[in-house]
């Protein structure tokens, strides 16, 4: 079994690991620590107390605050609501739908037509990070990405006692 | 003694690996020793001197006294491999089609995982381009347009050309590589660009080579083409200079010899030799030219060569003789267009790490290996992971005290420590039986990789011989010959050094390839198959100059040279072809045709089945080639006298415990150089050698032969 330092699992969270031991990390089967020091990782870069439960993007976390809830929170401490919850109906919502919006980012001919698709880019309302983008028809509902069964993972795939968390 | 020493030393065969650097030296009688020294990258010249040094002391010589002697002396090594790995080369600048200026760097998108495991293959995230030999920064794409059938569409618009060599001089570059779409069919647009950029970087007074690729590598396929060239400018010039400094030092210790490379093709060539690029890989090619001298010695015609080294297992098959070549080869993660003897690997060696998979509790062999590192049995490794060779120290294969001639001392303790918290507590077993499953599963892997490589290819193992060398290859002998069925298995007193003793067998010889389209229906008129023989005969007579100036260059004249046509050859519209030795010597009639495609038909139903031949669809041949030899002294083998089926006393060093099948034993211990020819040894027994060591377990017996060959069988 490969083992990893907490130095190798801080650069990996940089993306400045070495492409060697990547590639090992890619082609042997998972190290049994690994989310533990993942987690870890992301702590010590982060600048708020509460304790991060589950990574769900770049600058985004369900993590455990004061009171013991879990709840999604961006980067800068923006609470986003409770973690069962569509994070993104509180946040910041830009959409591109006209063909001037789209070519801001797409030169033109190359971006979809907002009759078809349209994008939607979800933003912290306090830092201005973007955390996502729909990329859905005009007219659907807010996607919800990812409704994490947290208790499962920890007790069945990770082995680890789960974080306490009020009612 | 003195009667050894009155005969001469004659031939030098080098092999300077990644890890160890030998050295082979043979005599007129056929004697020959092996000498084993530390590689050293930043000086090879020193490694094979040390290796010389430690060779010769065997005999009591030294170098100064031998090398005057040498007639003959052949390298071969990683110089050039490791450059290009290591990025180490010229800054070069490329010239091609406007719009293609990508198509260097995008590597026909599977050089991105290139020399991968299946398993990390088919996982996409692993997938990785490395850095290109030469950057976009240093391309420039010219106007030009040569269409498939070799009409030029577009003229090639010089101006571009002119402005193009001005600014990759402005770049910094070191050389000029030229290679435009279409060139190998025709030359013309390309031949005019590279006379366009010399006549550029004289105005410019820059004094910096130019290689064009119709000069180099004519063949089809535009990425193989490109890269060999790139190849070419890239690290050739550099590795000639390490090439230089090892001739100069054979020189200065009183040489006259030559110093030759072993290329892809299977030849060795000078180092000032024009194209230098095919030295890339050599190590591996010499076992299988080794195999082919002693396969003719003995009278086999087929031979299926196996070298396993520490971090891989290298098949090759001989089939009447004659060894397959492979035209469009990766190394190196490149996609290249040069001739390379044709050889399977497997990730799988002696030095493979171990593992257990800690979903399936699966023992997993490799990919990656311990290398030179021997395994954690080494304290000094600084390894922590179990390897093949643990497994063998823990069950008395190996010395601990004699490994690599006890150079170093391996630590029996701390590998059964590590295959019992590793291997064998997860899965129960004793360290012995994890251990020995770890073997079994290793042999069973090679076994069944020899075998599928012998019947995937429509042959019968029974037809077979078995040679097995390379350093670990004795010690896994029985194991993956073991129920095969080979007609016979063969195991040279000096495996280890064999890919060292296969270059120095090498004939001097340059080839040459050209592609050519050419297509002949089955019942073509006489002019038809006239007019095609032509175009093949105009393609080797271009070949031949260049063959011929190869040598020229050595200092031998042109009726010197031994020609050698050959030829690609396939049915219409089949995807696969077959290279022939042309049965005419020059191609200008119908009835020189019909020899041309009677060979070709014999050799398509010896490879595949008579059966399959399928003359109505017609002939094409989609290669030219073009051998030169000149004579040269080659290794002889010895010849003892027979001196009975007993080994003498000396060779008889006690006995270790073994373990296979469940029980320790007692294997009777051997000296390797102290047998004779005709002993008779019964295994369970271990033959040891500085170098090496070969296991005869329970049921398998060997003998001697006059040429200081084992020959290994079962008994039933």
């Amino acid at each position: 079994m490969t083992t990893y330092t907490d130095e190798q699992v801080a650069h990996l969270t940089e993306g400045s690991l070495d492409w060697e031991t990547t590639f090992r990390m890619l082609s042997m089967p998972k190290d049994h620590s690994r989310f533990e020091q993942y987690l870890k990782a992301l702590q010590a870069k982060v600048p708020f107390k509460e304790r991060i439960v589950l990574p769900l993007g770049p600058h985004l976390y369900i993590v455990q605050n004061a009171a013991k809830q879990w709840v999604t929170q961006c980067d800068c401490g923006h609470v986003f609501g409770d973690y069962r919850e569509n994070w993104k109906l509180n946040a910041a919502v830009y959409v591109r739908d006209t063909e001037e919006a789209m070519t801001e980012v797409y030169p033109r001919l190359m971006a979809p037509d907002t009759q078809w698709q349209v994008y939607r880019e979800y933003y912290c309302p306090s830092c201005g990070a973007m955390h996502d983008v729909e990329a859905p028809t005009p007219w659907y509902p807010v996607i919800h990405d990812f409704e994490p069964d947290i208790e499962a993972f920890y007790r069945d795939w990770l082995g680890l006692p789960i974080p306490e968390k009020a009612a | 003694m003195e009667v050894q020493t009155a005969s001469r030393v004659q031939v030098l065969g080098i092999d300077a690996g990644g890890t160890m650097t030998d050295t082979f030296f043979v005599r007129e009688d056929g004697r020959f020793v092996v000498g084993k020294a530390q590689s050293n990258p930043a000086d090879e010249s020193l490694a094979i001197f040390n290796s010389s040094q430690d060779a010769l002391a065997h005999w009591d010589r030294t170098v100064e006294e031998v090398f005057p002697e040498l007639v003959t002396g052949v390298y071969s090594g990683t110089a050039m491999l490791n450059r290009i790995l290591m990025r180490k080369g010229l800054d070069v600048g490329l010239i091609c089609n406007k719009g293609f200026e990508q198509i260097h760097s995008m590597g026909r998108a599977l050089q991105s995982y290139l020399g991968y495991a299946l398993e990390d293959r088919i996982h996409l995230n692993t997938h990785r381009y490395d850095e290109p030999l030469v950057p976009v920064s240093r391309t420039r794409g010219v106007t030009e347009r040569t269409d498939v059938q070799g009409k030029v569409v577009i003229p090639l618009r010089e101006a571009d050309v002119r402005q193009a060599t001005r600014e990759l001089v402005e770049a910094g570059s070191q050389a000029i590589v030229i290679c435009l779409l279409q060139s190998h069919k025709n030359e013309s647009s390309e031949v005019r660009a590279r006379d366009v950029v010399r006549d550029e970087l004289q105005r410019l007074k820059v004094d910096i080579p130019v290689f064009a690729s119709v000069d180099y590598y004519p063949s089809r396929k535009e990425s193989h083409r490109m890269n060999t060239t790139i190849l070419e400018a890239y690290g050739a010039e550099p590795s000639r200079q390490t090439l230089k400094k090892v001739s100069d030092r054979f020189k200065k210790h009183g040489a006259k010899f030559d110093l030759r490379v072993m290329a892809t093709h299977g030849g060795t060539i000078s180092w000032k030799a024009k194209e230098l690029a095919r030295t890339i890989v050599s190590g591996p090619i010499g076992g299988v030219i080794g195999s082919k001298l002693l396969g003719e010695c003995l009278g086999d015609e087929n031979i299926a060569c196996s070298d396993i080294g520490g971090t891989s297992f290298d098949v090759a098959l001989i089939t009447k003789g004659n060894f397959a070549i492979k035209s469009d080869p990766d190394m190196a993660r490149l996609v290249l267009s040069l001739p390379l003897v044709a050889m399977d690997s497997v990730g799988a060696g002696a030095g493979s790490f171990v593992r257990l998979d800690p979903y399936s509790k699966a023992i997993k062999l490799g990919p990656d290996s311990a290398g030179y590192r021997v395994g954690t049995c080494w304290p000094e490794s600084g390894l922590d992971t179990v390897s093949v060779s643990d497994c063998h120290v823990v069950l008395g294969y190996l010395n601990p005290n004699n490994f690599l001639g006890g150079a170093i001392k391996l630590d029996v303790q701390r590998a059964r420590d590590h295959i019992k918290a590793q291997i064998a507590d997860p899965l129960g077993l004793s360290v012995e039986d994890a251990a020995a499953g770890v073997i079994e599963l290793l042999d069973l892997t090679l076994s069944e990789y020899l075998r599928a490589n012998i019947s995937a290819k429509g042959y019968n193992p029974a037809e077979f011989t078995c040679f097995s060398y390379g350093g670990a290859g004795p010690v896994h002998t029985y194991g993956y010959t073991e129920g095969v069925g080979f007609k016979d298995v063969v195991v040279p007193a000096w495996a280890a050094g064999f890919s060292a003793f296969g270059c120095a067998c090498a004939d001097f010889e340059y080839r040459y390839d050209k592609s050519v389209d050419l297509g002949v229906s089955q019942h073509a008129g006489d002019a038809d198959k006239a007019a095609a023989c032509s175009t093949l005969q105009d393609a080797w007579s271009e070949l031949a100059v260049k063959v011929i100036d190869e040598f020229v260059i050595n200092g031998y004249k042109a009726e010197d040279v031994i020609l050698i046509p050959g030829y690609k050859m396939q049915y219409m519209g089949q995807l696969n072809d077959l290279e022939i030795a042309s049965p005419v010597t020059t191609a200008a009639t119908a009835a020189d045709w019909d020899r041309i495609v009677e060979a070709f038909e014999n050799t398509y139903g010896r490879v595949y089945a008579s059966s399959a031949r399928s003359p109505e669809l017609g002939f094409s041949i989609t290669g030219a080639i073009l051998r030169g030899t000149v004579v040269t002294q080659k290794p002889v083998l010895p010849e003892d006298p027979d001196a009975g089926p007993t080994p003498p006393p000396e060779a008889y060093l006690g006995t270790r415990p073994f373990y296979r099948h469940k029980k320790w034993v007692n294997a009777a211990l051997w000296r390797m150089e102290a047998l004779k020819a005709g002993n008779h040894i019964v295994g369970p027994a271990i033959i040891e050698s500085d170098a090496t060591t070969f296991v005869v377990p329970d049921g398998f017996e060997t003998r001697v032969d006059k040429h200081r060959l084992f020959h290994l069988k079962e008994i039933r």
